[in-house]
This record gives structure tokens, sequence and C-alpha cells, in this order.
């Protein structure tokens, strides 16, 4: 009798240890970019019981073989065993690969699941590729074109915002902007948080709070009112009411939502894209069907919105300038942006001289 | 079979005097195993031997007034003994009736130390999360949130995470540094990671769509 027990262990663990990570990287014929290489050795795998978790960490060297320069790859990573319908996406921006230049891209994925009969399948699929005339290529089923456009935008006003800053307060002047953009990094508060889409199942009693909102000047995009319900440390169903104070029409805008506990600790707790069609001088209201979840401590007491960017029906974006993101409020709380976190990096790594260096690039 | 029994289990074997685990135990290995069950017969054999030697004890003996003089020799030796130090009384804290309760509650409580340590060992630490998650609550006297059922994004200072169906899909880079994480309502999570040496900035996101 032990010793068909121990055989059935054996046998339950060698099934738990053969699990082995199917993997497929496609790219279309016609692709910008090539692999050159791909290294999954990294990748690593622990028995759980009667589950599996799995390390999946690749090496990937890809080539530009287009004519232009490209500043921004996203890659989708599918697991549809482990999560289905469930997506990941693996972005680079604030590149400048010429033609014919290879450069890395890291995929590090943790997959849990059940135990299955043939291990799970990771297949990588290219979303899309940002050229640096802002011309795109790719299926983009997961909207990369405007994500990877954002940043990109982000990425020149604050390259021209610190060029601008080392050719009028010199090198000593970028140090100082420099080292206050470290500091608030360090110090910015961030909250763990739950998002289901629909209402979540917490049963607490909840009310309607009101948004009060942050209104840049420029923005083509006002809010005018909005509402959420709150259940102690849960927000849902966002719903703004906005007007378009363009001369032209907003198929997309994006919203960053800001939330106060009753302790009086600020944090940036998400953000609203919404898909509209806002003709110049008209209102619409947008509701999410979506629930925040904070930690049990984080009770709610007041929500702040901004509006963080806005893309006309005609392709073109609009993103707050520096100037408008020097709001108290907002400069503690926002991120900033890719390109402002790699400047921040190579400051820290090889110092002002390497900073200066880079942006000569540019 | 890879080892044999130990000698003074096989001698108590052949006594009758192992419990009654071991003597299955036992009985099990010396169906398969010649060398143990040809001991386990020479302490029978010896067994008998000292039965048949004690059968012939000198001619006379009185056992009555033998089985007096040892009775009275121990008494003498536990009063000595009440002497040098009074006997601390041994106090009966479960009554024999309870004896059978007592002994399977011990059982009881060893089954579930020993099913703790498989949950926290191999259980998902989603499970683990979501009991942990209640317990919580019961003890704060709120609400029980019950674990959703449908495709939930998590972000935290530890990255990035989509649940849905009992699996889970995370990404996160180990070589770089997290600088911020951030969720959208319209179903996905980010996070942003920058390589310390490049200082190449890395932007991944889980899906719920």
């Amino acid at each position: 009798m032990r010793s068909k027990i121990f055989i059935l262990a054996l046998v339950a663990t060698a099934a738990a240890t053969a699990q082995t990570v199917g993997r497929r990287l496609d790219f279309p014929a016609d692709s910008p970019v090539t692999a050159v290489s791909s290294d999954w050795s990294e990748t690593r795998e622990t028995p759980r019981g009667g589950a599996y978790e799995l390390d999946v960490h690749a090496v990937l060297s890809l080539r530009n073989s287009s004519q232009k320069r490209i500043h921004g790859v996203t890659l989708a990573v599918l697991a549809q065993e482990v999560t289905p319908g469930g997506k990941g996406t693996v972005s680079v921006p604030s590149l400048d690969v010429a033609p014919g230049e290879a450069f890395p891209l890291r995929i590090d994925l943790t997959l849990f699941g059940p135990l299955g009969a043939g291990g799970p399948m990771v297949e990588v699929k290219l979303d899309g590729v940002l050229f640096d005339d802002l011309t795109f290529y790719g299926s983009d089923r997961l909207h990369s074109r405007r994500t990877m456009t954002v940043w990109e935008l982000e990425a020149r006003r604050d390259r021209k915002y610190f060029k601008a800053l080392l050719e009028t307060a010199g090198g000593e002047g970028l140090q100082k902007e420099i080292l206050s953009c470290l500091e608030l990094q360090r110090d910015r508060p961030s909250a763990g948080v739950q998002m289901v889409r629909g209402r979540s199942t917490n049963n607490d009693a909840e009310h309607e709070l009101k948004f009060a909102f942050l209104h840049m000047p420029d923005s083509p995009v006002d809010p005018t009112g909005g509402t959420a319900r709150i259940a102690g440390n849960e927000a849902r169903a966002p719903q703004i009411n906005i007007q378009n104070r363009s001369e032209r029409v907003v198929k997309h805008f994006e919203m960053g939502w800001i939330v106060k506990d009753q302790q009086g600790r600020e944090f940036l707790a998400a953000s609203i894209p919404s898909d509209v069609n806002l003709a110049p001088g008209k209102s619409s209201q947008v509701t999410q069907d979506t629930s925040l979840r904070f930690s049990e401590r984080t009770l709610i007491d007041s929500m702040t919105g901004f509006v963080s960017s806005v893309e006309y029906s005609d392709g073109s974006y609009w993103i707050p300038t520096r100037g408008e993101l020097n709001d108290p409020k907002l400069r503690t709380l926002i991120a900033p942006s890719p390109e402002e976190q790699r400047l921040l990096q190579i400051y820290h790594k090889k110092g002002l001289g390497g900073l200066i260096a880079e942006l000569k690039k540019f | 079979m890879r080892g044999h029994m130990k000698e003074t289990d096989l001698a108590l074997y052949a006594s009758g005097d192992l419990s009654l685990w071991q003597r299955a135990v036992v009985h099990l290995h010396l169906r398969n195993c010649q060398s143990c069950s040809t001991i386990v017969e020479e302490f029978r054999a010896d067994g008998r031997a000292l039965r048949d030697a004690a059968g012939g004890l000198p001619e006379g003996l009185d056992w009555a007034r033998l089985s007096a003089e040892m009775t009275a020799n121990i008494r003498v030796g536990l009063a000595a003994g009440e002497c040098v130090a009074p006997r601390a009384r041994v106090r009966k804290f479960i009554p024999a009736s309870w004896r059978p309760l007592a002994l399977a509650s011990m059982v009881t409580t060893m089954l579930a130390v020993l099913l703790l340590g498989g949950w926290l060992l191999n259980m998902p630490p989603q499970e683990t999360q979501a009991l942990s998650r209640a317990m919580r609550s019961i003890w704060h006297g709120r609400s029980v949130m019950q674990e959703e059922r449908g495709p939930v994004i998590e972000a935290s200072s530890e990255g990035i995470e989509l649940r849905k169906d009992g699996g889970a899909l995370g990404v996160s880079q180990d070589s770089a540094k997290l600088l911020n994480v951030s969720v959208s309502t319209q179903g996905s999570a980010s996070a942003h990671y920058v390589d310390q040496d490049t200082g190449q900035v890395t932007i991944t996101s889980v899906y719920a769509q």
C-alpha cells in the first residue's frame, strides 16, 4: 500500500515538473522588425500542488529591417491556456533605432495555472511599430498606436524642455531641475489597487461622491461634472460629463483619477480612457462599468479628475504642457513620462555630462 | 526490500510485545524478508527454550511464600522512597472515560496541522490570499468580500497581474527597476521598468479583454 502511494506521488511529481513552455514568435512577413535571435534559457518552472508556476524570461534581439528610424515597438504576449482572452504587452518607447540596427527586448512573464496535458503556450506577436515621422505599422489590436504616439509626443516635449533649460540656465540649472525630478520620483505616493469590470462583490453600503476637477487652460476637453459610487475602500462606476471646447472633433480622451483617503493620503488611482465622437462645442457623458478596490485602510474621502490626453478624429493629439503639469498637486502625483524616466536614469548612471550628451543626440 | 528491521523490534515482535501499528509494519516486512523471518523464528525458538527451562525450578519451592516476600520487599522500598522525598501526586487531568475523546482530538489536531502545512506549501497564492482576506474581514467585523469570479487586474509595488478562471498572468521584470504602476478603467494595468545600466524603459501591460 505504501509503495503504491509512493509511486502515485512520484507520478504526480513527474507530471508537475514535465510542464514546459511552448513558445511561438509570430511576426508578419512584411514586418519592419525581424527577430535576429531569442534566448529563453532563463525560464524556470515550479510545481505548486495541482498547479504550476512558470517564470518566463526571454531576451529577443530585433533588427530594424525598415527604411525609417524606429521610435517605439509593442509586442503582444498571449497565453490563452492560462488566462483565456487575457493578453499582455511589452512596449519599448523612447527608442531611436536606425535602419539595419539591432536592439534588445526583454520579455518577463509569470504564468500560474492548473496542470494541463501539454503545458502552456506563449505566443509573441507584433502589435505595432512607431517610426520617427509618427507613422505606424502593425495590427494595433491593443491600441499601441495611440499609446506609443502619446509617449513619443511626451518624449519630444520633455527633451525640448530640458534642452531649453540647458540653454537658458546652463548645466547647473539643468542639474537642479533633474535633482528636483529625482526627488519627486522617489517620494511619489502609490497604492495597490484591484480592478474588476462591473460591480464588485463588496456588500458595504455605498454613496455617491462628486469629482473635483483640475482644469488645464489649453485642454480641448473640459470636464464639467462627475460622480462615482463609493463603498469604504471601493469606488465604482465613474461617470464624467465633458465638453469639447476645441474646433475639431474629439475621438478619444483620457482622464487621470486622483483619490484622497480619510487620512489625507493622495495618489493617482487610475486613468479613465474613453472613446467618444464629440463635435466642436458639444457635450457628452461617459460612464465606465468598473470597480476599483484599494487596501482596507484606504477609505475614500474625495476624488479629483484631470484630462491627460486627447486624440482628434484627424489623428492628431493634445497632451498637457510642462507648465500645466507643474500644478503643485499634479507635480507630486503624476508619474513622469517614459522619456523623463530614461533621462533621469542616464543622469543617475552617467552624471550631468552623460545627460547633456544624450540630449544633444536629438 | 531495501533494509532490515532492528533486532530489538524483531525480538519484541516474536514475544508479542510490539504495539499494534509496529506489529503491522514488522508483519508486512517479514512477508518479503526471509532474513528477518529467520531471526524472528530464532527468537521464538529461544523463547520456547526459556519457558521450558523455567518449567524445571528447584523442587520444594513455596510459590506462595516467595510471592509474599516479593510484595513485602516492594512495599518496603516504596515506604523508604516516601521518607526521602514525598511522592508527587500525579493529577489525572483527563478522566479515563474521556481518554478516547482526547485521543481523537489529538489526532484531529495533528491532521489539521498537516493539512495547514500542505496548504501553505502547495496551495495557489490566490487561494491563500482570498482566505486571509476573508479571515481579516471577519476579524475586523466587516462584511466578507468574496473573490471576484470575473477577471481581476491588480497593480501593486510588486508589479501587475491578471487573474482569470483560476489562472494568472503577471508581467514583471526581475532584472530592471520598477518605477511605477497604473491602472486603466477600460481593463488594463501597466508597469514601467527601467534598465539601470542603459536607461531603456520597458512598459509591460496586461489586458482583461
